[in-house]
């Protein structure tokens, strides 16, 4: 099991993606971000500090824009799970059209979860 | 229950035996009977049909119980402690006894799924020491086969034979041996071709490896929520390569029948039976990525040793 370089076989090859990303913008005209890319291993760090910022500022009212996310992992959703607890009574984080596994691993991982919204 | 001296352990685990649906009513439906009338929470986690003839039985009575199909929710033997068991007995409010009758192993269980049955009914017990909890778990004896029975009597600690109505204490109980003697080296992932996809990862390719494995499980005919799993196991797997397994891993998906299967090998030892068996506390940071994994795959085997480990988990096409 020598590490070599990840090689698709010729029938699998197909468009191969270079290094993940992940990038956060604020939101104009109400406290949040926006985030585009994926919430993996190599961009954990990432996300977790724009949870921590999220958590920090104070606000009622925290709006994550996630429509531009493609993955998310179950380290991912902790670190969202993580900040909404302690967000503490009355604060929520409120999240705009997440990917699908998203609001799924949540649900499966955290029942019950409170200071977390899906925007409908 | 127990015909002998009263266990130290609060946790009671029998084995009940039985060859025909008479049998079957006999030690299941008094079991819920009792708990009803002691106002104990209870819940049966059988296949289908077993489930309609403890349904039919108890008429308006069924009202108060928890019914799953076994077929349904314990699919994977590996997500029933977590998902099924344990998700049950820890939403009850404490200071009375759980009651769950849970029917994990039936005749049409693959060879495939066969190990991991036998490991979840072993690990069963350790899950669950010390908890005001009992699990009672039928066996056929006229459809299962002789090593199924005779397994059964090593992951109960006390069995109730076909009929008999009274437990004894089995002296073959020796779950350790079950959980170690189902720890096979699982059969080769096939070597390159068309439908195999193979590749080796680390931390640069684990995005890389996951679009990858998504792909080739879409070109085998997965799409939806199968897909959106495949990707989650793909993820959570290569990256505990990655993080916990040495660094490094080889990845494999193909096809087998109607199931996509996902494979992770690596140098890690996972020491630990009950990974990805537990409900992880609410306050607990990480280690969730194994439990995602048992909860959202069909079938999760796994092998573990010196050598290594390999996790291979079966998605339905």
């Amino acid at each position: 099991m020598r590490p070599e370089p990840v090689r698709p076989l010729p029938a699998a090859a197909g468009p191969v993606p270079a290094g993940p990303r992940l990038d956060v913008y604020p939101l104009t005209g109400r406290k949040g971000f926006r985030a585009a890319g994926e919430v993996s291993l190599p961009t954990r760090g990432i996300w977790e500090r724009a949870l921590g910022r999220a958590v920090r500022e104070g606000e009622d009212v925290y709006h994550l824009e996630l429509s531009a996310l493609t993955f998310v992992d179950v380290a991912g959703a902790d670190a969202l799970a993580g900040a909404a607890r302690s967000l503490g009574t009355g604060r929520r984080l409120v999240l705009y059209r997440p990917p699908d596994s998203l609001p799924r691993i949540l649900g499966l991982l955290w029942p019950g979860l409170t200071g977390i919204e899906v925007a409908t | 229950m127990t015909g002998a001296a009263e266990p130290v352990d609060p946790f009671v685990h029998p084995a009940l035996f039985y060859g025909d649906a008479g049998e079957y009513l006999a030690g299941t439906v008094p079991f819920v009977r009792a708990a009803l009338a002691a106002d104990e929470p209870v819940a049966v986690a059988v296949p289908g049909e077993n489930l309609r003839l403890i349904r039919d039985e108890l008429g308006a009575d069924g009202t108060a119980v928890h019914f799953l199909d076994m077929r349904e929710a314990g699919r994977n033997p590996g997500r029933i402690i977590p998902g099924v068991l344990r998700a049950f007995a820890d939403g009850r409010p404490p200071g009375r006894r759980v009651r769950i009758i849970g029917e994990p192993v039936w005749a049409g269980r693959s060879p495939a799924e066969y190990p991991a049955c036998a490991q979840h009914e072993a690990l069963i017990n350790a899950a669950f020491q010390g908890r005001e909890v009992t699990i009672l778990c039928p066996y056929d004896t006229v459809r299962l086969d002789e090593r199924a029975l005779a397994d059964a009597h090593a992951t109960h600690p006390v069995v109730i034979p076909a009929g008999s109505g009274a437990g004894r204490a089995s002296a073959a109980y020796d779950p350790e041996d079950v959980v170690a003697r189902y720890n096979l080296p699982l059969t080769p992932a096939p070597g390159a071709g068309a439908e195999v996809l193979g590749l080796t990862f680390d931390a640069e390719s684990l995005s890389a490896a996951r679009h990858l494995a998504t792909g080739h499980g879409a070109r085998l005919g997965l799409s939806g929520l199968a897909l959106e799993n495949l990707a989650l196991i793909t993820a959570e797997l290569t990256t505990n390569s990655v993080v916990h397994g040495g660094g490094t891993g080889a990845l494999t998906v193909w096809a087998e029948g109607g199931h996509v299967l996902c494979e992770v090998r690596d140098k890690g030892r996972l020491a630990d039976p009950l990974a990805g068996r537990r409900p992880a506390a609410r306050d607990q940071r990480g280690g969730r990525g194994l439990l995602l994994v048992n909860l959202v795959a069909d079938l999760v085997r796994i092998h573990t040793g010196l050598e290594g480990t390999t996790i291979r988990c079966y998605l339905g096409r």
